[in-house]
Order: structure tokens, then sequence, then C-alpha cells
């Protein structure tokens, strides 16, 4: 691999420690101070005017795999990115690149499937843009969409809720609301997309059940604000639950605890993971959500979610604590470890 | 007459062990005259006055004489202006002392004190279990601060009796004059027996004790720097009941002793074995078992080697005298994963599914002090754990840091370290650092000697590896003191560790290890290293093969075996060989294709070998499967149809396993010792290639005797140096990283 001191490598779009870097390097100094929630946060998405904003791209090898496709992928994420700023995601644009050659047939397939996840999520595509680049120039297909959404009654329900415990200066779900004591919940099992992503990979390609989670998850989060209470939530897509965490620990000021036998996991997925040599809290995920929910909330939210379709399997997996730094992840065995941004490919430690 | 005046400095272990009083006692036997003072920088001046046959006979007694404990490591002697002392006085250090002192270490109890325990006549110290003098007892663990002072120990609470007093101000009483630790049954502390859900046992708690432990309870028992978890040797079940409970399932637990005749009942003990057994250190010594072994087989399942030690404290001796057949096993006292118990409290949380009684007692331990552990392999002393006994005295380099450094080791099995000029100050032993609470240990031992010797860190280095917790701590450490932060290859500190220890500044190093992360990213631990000073060039290696998966190849032996197949071999002749799961195989031959991630360990090609020959299929502690594997070399003759070739820059491994193919039908300790012979054969052809005036062995697999001996033997003639006072493992990762530093 190429040294990514001097030039941009895979590494840097893996949502860990690199692409966090290159984010603060070139990125935040095109901040002005525009927005309620401006490009300062970091965050999913933007607040212009009560309108909740962003944008993604989205590519993926392969770009059918088990339990979804590329275009699922675009149309889950940017709603996902619009609900979990707590907003209620209205309409997208759609913008493809293709590679010269590409299948009608599979072009078919992606329109087909953006459809119907659109129909899913309740929202519209209303704009679009499409380009051909000559072959190898790109991977097969390259897809961006952005969104809008706005606040929904629900939200402002969820911070009157959360009002009654504390100070809330930010009316949508961002980490400077999180305080100490807040409970981390997960909605469901994780790793699941990214182990379905693995095994339908050629050349990894080896047998397994498990589906990609990727789904829309705005109808849960309303559901959700509905109870009240969520401080913020935030979807662990790439650099997992270890880059969201490190994320909230260092936005919010605050560290964070949680257990690894409280984490949901798919039995084929922790046996998966143990024989690739991968991190549960590293993995992938594209249709769940991590909340901090006030204490006094968390078992009712735990319960609303538990109620849909999306959080079946939803838990508490640990708290944010005021006297610890960083994140800690306290072992099925009871020992504790420091969780950091992954760096990329596992690196040996056992000597 | 003619008479002469010299000035002497002494520096080495001469503080806090009676050095002062044997001073005052041999000149004033030698009838010279002058006086006798501690300076800083661990030194003591002293002045002498006085004839001929005077100075000689004080010199004569300087060195033939020395207190046990006492060490002296440099010496300077002077000519010196007449002063006319009157007589020879002991002086008080006063504000003289500017430069920080040897922090002194803990001692086993010595002859004398012992004496003393078993003398029915002497009513303050008869079965007394704190008994200690200037020569011997416990001194760093018992510490809170510097200077060496009883109101600085946890013996501040227990205030002398007339008679110690008496003792501790007469400069004639050689053993316990101006001694910080001693005390009687009047004044000392105190033994309590409890049930572990706090019970108290009424009567004699030593003689309840051995009674307890011979009906087969486990006990833990508070010592000098820590819990030691006592229970029957020669009881299978307790011994199965002991692992079952702590989760140690193959672990070998060490065994004390009250003698040496005892000890070689079981064992074979050489010469060199026997001093380290005896010494002031007291370490646990891996001894060859004799067989057929007579205590538990479950004690160290598969080695053929048990670590033993004897007693050290008063506690110990009365506590073996009264258990059958005077043996126990006394491993620490920790739960699986987790730094050992030094309170109470500790033990009723951690340790209360583990043992059935506490034997505790009222003297705090200040610092956790583990057991020291030595092996001799191939007639040199390998250090595997240096702790007590040697911890935290300071080791001298020939060359000195500009700035004062602190350096976090490795993570595994770790040491941290202080340095400042030329001294490097060693921690105690911490434990394995990717458990947080062992980080946060190493995190204190450092601050405390960084608060001891008042010195302010002005660069922290680390390993490179990015997945450490240490090198998280050192980046801790780094914004804590404003210092820089360096970060140093594994294999390359492993080497500079040796250079340190014998002071040479190049040479090439043959790094033997489990697994340090490469400069170019790969898992290496097979390396040959030719190296000048700050600069260092990876010359040869083990034979990269695919590591796909990472760290669970280092916990399976099997997966690890199929993959060294796998570079010559289909899979579905490795699905013969290996028992792995078909999923986990099937994964692994889609994986390893496209492997990313290389290694070039010796401890994974030694694992390997060991699931070929069926010795260990899973680890379940550090080294396990490479330990049994040389166990089982045992009586093995070395056969001669095995070379491992030199391909370019890779000495080829997977040709070990094509030969086992062919040579499964020999006995296993022929083939077990020859594989491991003829790599380090192999290791030191390609060594020698370099033309290197000598070749220094360090990283964990150095302790292995069958590879060392095969260095040695094929060395042509050249040099082979091992560390002596640092494990070659990574506690010895600190000093090859804080001398790498005076480079700079
Ligand atoms: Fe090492
Ligand atoms: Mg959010
Ligand atoms: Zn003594
Ligand atoms: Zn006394």
């Amino acid at each position: 691999m190429s040294d990514p001191k001097s030039v941009i490598t895979l590494l840097h779009g893996a949502g860990g420690a690199y692409m966090h870097n290159l984010i603060k390097e070139y990125f935040l100094q095109l901040y002005d101070g525009f927005g309620e929630v401006g490009l300062d946060v970091l965050d999913d998405a933007a607040v212009i005017n009560g309108v909740v904003f962003t944008t993604d791209s989205y590519t993926v090898r392969p770009i059918f795999f088990k339990g979804g496709d590329i275009g699922r992928l675009a149309v889950s994420g940017t709603v996902n990115d619009i609900a979990m700023m707590g907003g209620d995601p209205i309409a997208l644009s759609l913008a493809i690149v293709m590679e010269e050659g590409f299948p009608k047939s599979d072009l078919a397939r992606i329109v087909e499937s953006i459809k119907k996840t659109a129909e899913e999520a309740n929202v519209h595509i209303v704009t679009g843009d499409t380009k051909v680049m000559e072959k190898n120039a790109l991977d097969k297909i390259v897809i961006n969409t952005s969104g809008i959404g706005v606040a929904s009654e629900e939200l402002k329900h969820n911070f009157n809720v959360l009002r009654k415990n504390r100070n809330v200066k930010h009316e949508w779900l961002v980490p400077m609301n999180i305080r100490d004591g807040d409970k981390i919940i997960v909605s469901g099992t994780i790793g699941d997309h990214a182990i379905a992503i693995l095994s339908s990979r050629e050349g990894v390609g080896f047998e397994s059940n498990i589906q990609s989670d990727v789904t829309p998850l705005n109808k849960m989060m309303k559901t959700v604000l509905e109870v009240g209470g969520v401080a913020d939530a935030k979807d662990p897509t790439r650099g997992g639950l270890a880059d969201l965490l490190n994320d909230w620990a260092e936005k919010s000021g605050l560290g964070i605890y949680i257990r690894e036998s409280e984490i949901p996991v798919k039995e084929e997925v922790s046996s998966a993971i143990e024989f690739l040599g991968l991190d549960l809290l590293e993995l992938g995920n594209e249709g769940k959500a991590v909340l901090a929910v006030s204490p006094e909330m968390a078992r009712d939210v735990l319960e609303a979610l538990r109620s849909t379709p999306w959080g079946k399997d939803a838990n508490i997996i640990g708290e944010v604590r005021k006297d610890i730094e960083g994140v800690i992840l306290e072992t099925v065995i009871g020992g504790k470890r420091l969780v950091t941004r992954p760096t990329g490919d596992p690196v040996p430690r056992i000597c | 007459m003619m008479e002469y005046s010299y000035r002497i400095i002494i520096s080495g272990i001469v503080q806090g062990v009676g050095f002062r009083p044997f001073i005052y006692r041999i000149a004033t036997k030698a009838n010279v005259k002058g006086y006798v003072r501690n300076l800083g920088g661990s030194e003591v001046e002293v002045r002498i006055e006085g004839n001929k046959e005077g100075i000689a006979e004080f010199m004569r007694l300087l060195f033939s004489k020395l207190p046990p404990v006492a060490e002296i490591e440099e010496i300077k002697i002077e000519e010196s202006e007449f002063e006319s002392f009157n007589d020879f006085k002991i002086l008080a250090s006063g504000n003289e002392i500017r430069t920080p002192s040897q922090i002194p270490p803990d001692f086993a109890v010595c002859d004398e004190c012992m004496k003393e325990v078993l003398d029915p006549n002497n009513p303050r110290r008869y079965k007394y279990a704190f008994n200690s003098c200037a020569y011997c007892g416990p001194r760093f663990s018992m510490m809170y601060k510097l200077p060496y002072d009883r109101e600085n120990t946890s013996m501040k609470h227990f205030p002398l009796c007339d008679e110690c007093k008496h003792e501790y101000y007469d400069p004639n009483n050689e053993r316990r004059f101006d001694a910080q630790g001693i005390s009687c049954n009047r004044d000392g502390p105190r033994l309590y027996l409890e049930t572990i859900d706090g019970e108290k046992v009424n009567g004699d708690p030593i003689e309840l004790t051995a009674k307890i432990i011979n009906e087969g309870y486990i006990v833990a028992v508070k010592g000098i720097g820590g819990f030691h978890i006592a229970a029957n040797p020669f009881d299978d079940d307790v011994v199965l009941k002991l692992r079952e409970r702590k989760n140690r399932p193959q672990q070998p637990f060490a065994v004390m002793a009250l003698n040496l005749d005892i000890i070689e009942k079981y064992t074979y003990i050489s010469s060199i074995e026997r001093s380290l057994l005896t010494s002031p250190q007291r370490p646990i010594v891996l001894l060859k078992k004799r067989e057929p072994y007579q205590l538990s087989k479950h004690i160290s399942p598969g080695l053929d080697r048990e670590g033993f030690f004897l007693y050290y404290t008063p506690l110990h001796y009365l506590l073996l005298s009264n258990v059958k057949n005077n043996i126990l096993i006394m491993t620490s006292g920790n739960k699986h994963g987790f730094p050992m118990c030094i309170s109470e409290e500790c033990v009723k949380k951690k340790l209360k599914d583990v043992v059935d009684y506490v034997l505790y007692h009222n003297r705090e331990i200040a610092n956790r002090v583990d057991d020291s552990v030595v092996r001799v392999s191939s007639g040199r002393i390998m250090m595997l754990r240096r702790s007590r006994g040697y911890a935290p005295t300071w080791i001298r380099l020939k060359r000195k840091v500009k700035e004062p450094i602190v350096a976090v080791g490795a993570e595994l099995q770790n040491v941290g370290a202080l340095a400042f000029d030329d001294k490097v100050v060693l921690t105690q032993y911490i434990g394995d650092t990717d458990e947080l609470e062992t980080l946060n240990e190493l995190d204190k031992a450092l601050s405390l000697l960084i608060s001891w010797y008042n010195i302010k860190p002005k660069v922290i280095i680390a390993d490179k590896n990015p997945a450490y917790q240490s090198t998280y701590l050192a980046h801790k450490l780094a914004e804590r003191f404003s210092a820089d932060l360096v970060q140093i290859q594994h294999h390359y500190a492993h080497i500079l560790s040796v250079s340190a220890d014998y002071g040479y500044e190049e040479g090439v190093g043959i790094a033997i290890d489990g697994i340090g992360y490469g400069d170019d990213g790969n898992g290496w631990g097979g390396e040959i290293i030719k190296f000048d000073r700050e600069r260092y060039e990876r010359k040869y290696h083990l034979k990269y093969i695919p590591y796909v998966g990472g760290d669970v190849n280092a916990l399976k032996p099997e997966r690890m075996l199929a993959l060294f197949l796998s570079t010559f071999m289909n899979w579905d002749e490795i699905r013969r060989i290996v028992s792995l799961g078909d999923r986990e195989l099937e994964i692994l031959e889609k994986i390893s294709k496209r492997s990313t991630l290389f290694t070039s360990s010796t401890g994974r090609v030694l694992d390997a070998v060991s699931a070929f020959l069926g010795i260990c299929k899973y680890r379940t502690y550090e080294g396990e499967p490479a330990m049994k594997l040389e166990a089982s070399a045992r009586g093995g003759k070395i056969l001669d149809s095995l070379e491992i070739p030199i391909v370019g820059e890779e000495i080829d491994t997977t040709v070990i396993f094509k030969w086992l193919l062919q040579n499964r039908d020999k006995p296993i300790n022929d083939l077990a010792i020859t594989v491991q012979y003829k790599l380090g054969e192999s290791l030191v052809k390609a060594s020698l290639k370099l033309n290197p005036e000598r070749i220094l062995v360090s990283g964990g697999a150095a302790v292995n005797e069958y590879i060392l001996k095969g260095i040695i033997d094929n060395s042509e003639g050249v040099e082979v140096l091992t560390p002596r006072r640092i494990p070659a493992g990574d506690g010895g990762i600190a000093l090859g990283q804080s001398y790498y530093l005076t480079f700079f």
C-alpha cells in the first residue's frame, strides 16, 4: 500500500483515524460559521434554517450483496443521516456515475431497488444527474444522494422530555447534548452488513447466511422520539461502534464505558470475525442506530425500540461516564481495554 | 611509623543494606580512624587514616566480609590530606544528598535472622514471622517514598519497643544498627487467619494454615510484595480444583520448598542453579524435573521444568515446616490476566471463588512486587522475570541519556523504565498491559519513580506498534510532561537491550521472538539485524508466511500450521492434517490467498511445529506451544537430514514442514530437538554472512535451550551474547528503548 502520509490511500476512506485527520486537516477550514448545526460539528448532516441537509457518495463491492445492493444503500444511508440528526427526511437527489460498459440490466435492478427503498422510507427522489466515465476510471458505479428533512413534532417532544433533567442548547440530535450517566443503546445486532459484504466478495466468498442490515431507519427513529429523552443518535457505518463512540467521547468531552457481553451480535457473525481476526467494534452497519439516552428514559426508549421491526434486538450496552477518559470496553471475561478509532487492517499485538 | 590517609568512594547497592555499620565495624577492627557517610547517587564516602597494616586489613575485610546483599559497582580510592581523626564515626548524611540513590529492593530473610526465629531461647524473635535485619527483609515493597527511612515505610505503624530501639541505636550491632525495617514479636506486625467470608479462625495462624492446606484447602497467603495462593502440591484433586477456580488450565504453578534437599528430590540442580536458588533475591528457578515426577503432574503439565523457589520470609519458613513434606504450591494471588492482589480487600473481592481461607498480616504492601523468575539455558542464566530482589535497582549504561526519559516497554509481560544519566531504573514486573487495569499499574509504577527521583522526563519512548495500549500511555505521558514521543521498532529494541547490558554499540543481532510490529507493518519475530548505534538494517528474516486473521493465529497453533502448509500444499491435503473446524478452514482457505499481513515470527514456527507433533493445539498462556515443544525434545537426538536453507534474505522455514511430513515415523523427541537446533544453526549461519564481531541474541525464544545451542555450537568462534541482567523477552524492551536514546 502507498504511504498514507503523502498520498490518499484507501485508509483515508475507511472511516477511522485516517479519515478523521484528513477531514480536520483539509475540510474543516471551509467552515465559516454558517448553519444552526454547521460543518464544524462534523456530524451526519447540517441544519440550515430548520432544514436538515446531507450528502453521501456510495461505492460498494460487490454492488449486489446478500440482503441488499448499492441502490438500497444509497437511499438508506442518506435517509439515516437525516434521521440521526432528528430530522424527518422528505426528498433526495440522485446522481449516478457509471463506468463505460455497465450492464443496463444491472442499472435497472438498482433503480428498482432505489424506488422500493424510497417508498419504504416515504421519501421522494426529486432531482438527479447521470455521468459515464471511460472503462476502469471507476469501479462499475458510484451513486451520490443528497437529502433534506425537517424537524418533526416528535423531535420537539423528545427535547421537552430531555429538558426535564438537563439544559438543552441544541434542539437537534448532536453530541453536545450528551451528559454523564446517559445510557448507550444499540438498536440491533452489530456487524451483519460488514460480514455479508465480505462473504459476498469474490476471492473471500465464504458460505454465510448473514444478510446485510441495510435499511432506512427514519420510522424507527420517529417511534423513539415519540417516547423522548434521546440526547443523540448516530449510525455506526464505516468505522463501526469504535469510531462512533470515540466521536461521541471526543465531542462530549466525556468517557464512554461499554460491556462486550451486552452488545447484540449474531452467532455466525461472531464466529466469522473470530476466524477472520476482525474486531466487532470496527465493523460497519447500514441499518443500526446508536442512541445516547437520559438514564430516566432509557428503559422506555429500549422498549419502544424493541417494539419496532428494526429494533427487536436492541440493548443497552453501556453508559457515559465523566470519571473515565475515552472509550473503555469491558470484555466478556471481565477485563478492560481501550477502544480507539480504527486505523485500518488489524495489527498483530499478541506476542 | 608511616601513616596513610585515604578517601574511598564506593557506589552500588551500599545504602539501606547495613553498609555503614559494616564499615564502622571493620574500621574499628582494623584500627583505622576516620568516618563513613552516605552521599547521593548511591555512593558511600569512607575516610580512613592509619598505618600500613591497618589500611591493608581494612581493605581485606572490605572485600572479604561484604554484607550479603551489598553490591559494589565501582570503587574509587584516592590519597587525601591528613585530618588526624581520633576515632572512627558514622556521620549523618545531612544535606549532602543531592543526586538520587538506588531504591533498595526486597531481600530474602538471612540465615542469622532465621537462627533467631528457630531459637526457643530468643523470646523476642522465636517463631517471629517478620524477623529482619540490615541484611535482609522487605524494602521497596513497603516504601511509600524516599529516602528509605522507617517513617517512609509501612513499618511506621509499628513503633520500636525498647529492646529494638536499643539495637537500632547501637553502632556495634552490625545487623540492627540504623536498620529501618526491624521489629520483634513485641512491636511488629501480626498474623490473622480468616475464611474467605471474613470469619476469624482462632489459634496459631501458621499452624492452622498448614493444617487446612494439608486437608486440601486453598489459602491466600500475604507475603512481601503481594499474595500467594498456597495449596498442596501432591494432591491431583487440589491442583485441578485450583486450576479450575483460577481459570488457568495449563500454565505452570510455582512451588516453594523449605530447603535445597527437598527441591533436589524432585529436580536436578546445577551449581549455578543452586546459587540462584539461595541468593538473597530468591527467584523462582525453572529446574529440570526428575522422572518419575513425584509431585502432581498437573502443576506444570507438558513441561520438563518446574519453577521452584526457597522460602524467603520467616513466615514462609514456619508455614513450610508445618506442612506435609515441607513443600507448597505458591502461585501468585491474582485473577487470570489481572495484577496480583496486595490487599485483603482485593483478595476478598477478586479471589473469593479461588481461595477458601486468607492468611494475612497488618503490614501494608506499598508496592506490588511479583516473584522473579530465572532459568539456565545452555549454561547461561536467563532472566525470565526481573522483579522481587532485583527491581527497582538500576542498571548502569556505558553511555548516558542526554535528558531524562521514560520508556513504556512493549505490551505483554511488560516492564517500563525511567532513565537519567547513565542509569536505567526498570520498574518491577508489571504484567500484560493489554489489560487496562494493568496499564494503569505501569502508569503508577512509572509515576512513582518519577516522583521519587524528582525527575521530569523530556522524552517518552514507546514501541512502534500502534495497537499497544502502552503506546497510548506513552501519548498520555508525553502530554502530561510536555515531552517528545519517540517510537522504536520492537526487535531493534530487543537487540539494543543486550547491547546495553554489555555496553556494545554495534554488532549483529538475532531477534527470535513471538510477534513485534515490523517497519513494513508485518508481524516480525525472526530477524537478523545489523546495527550501528541508532541505525539498523534488517538483513535476513524467517520466511514470510500469510498471517490472515492476525492475533487469532497466536492462540491457535493448528491454524498457524495450516498457514505454513498452505505455502506448498493444497487445502484438501491440509484438511487431513489439521483438525480445525470446517467453517474456519473454509474461511482460512479463501482469505489466506489474498493475505495482506505476513509474519516472520519464530514463535509461530515453533507453535506450528508443536501443533504438527500433536504437542499443543491451543494456547492457554503465552509461549505454551513453544515451551511444550522444548520440553518434548528431552532426550532426543539431532537428525542431520534437516537443513533449513537461506534463500535470498529469507530463511525458508517451510522446509521444516516438508521435512516433518517425510519423517513422521521418527520419535517425537528427535523431531522436536532437530527442528529447534537446526533453526538456531540456520539463524547463526545467516548472521555469519555479515562477518560480525559479535552476535547478540534476544527475544522471547532466546531462552529456548536448543535454538540457543544451535546458535552457539555453530557460531564458528564468534562470541554469542545473551542478556544477563534483563529478560530476553519483552521484560527487557524498556532497557533497549532507553539505550536507543543515548545515541541522540
Ligand atoms: Fe518481543
Ligand atoms: Mg446525531
Ligand atoms: Zn536478617
Ligand atoms: Zn521490638
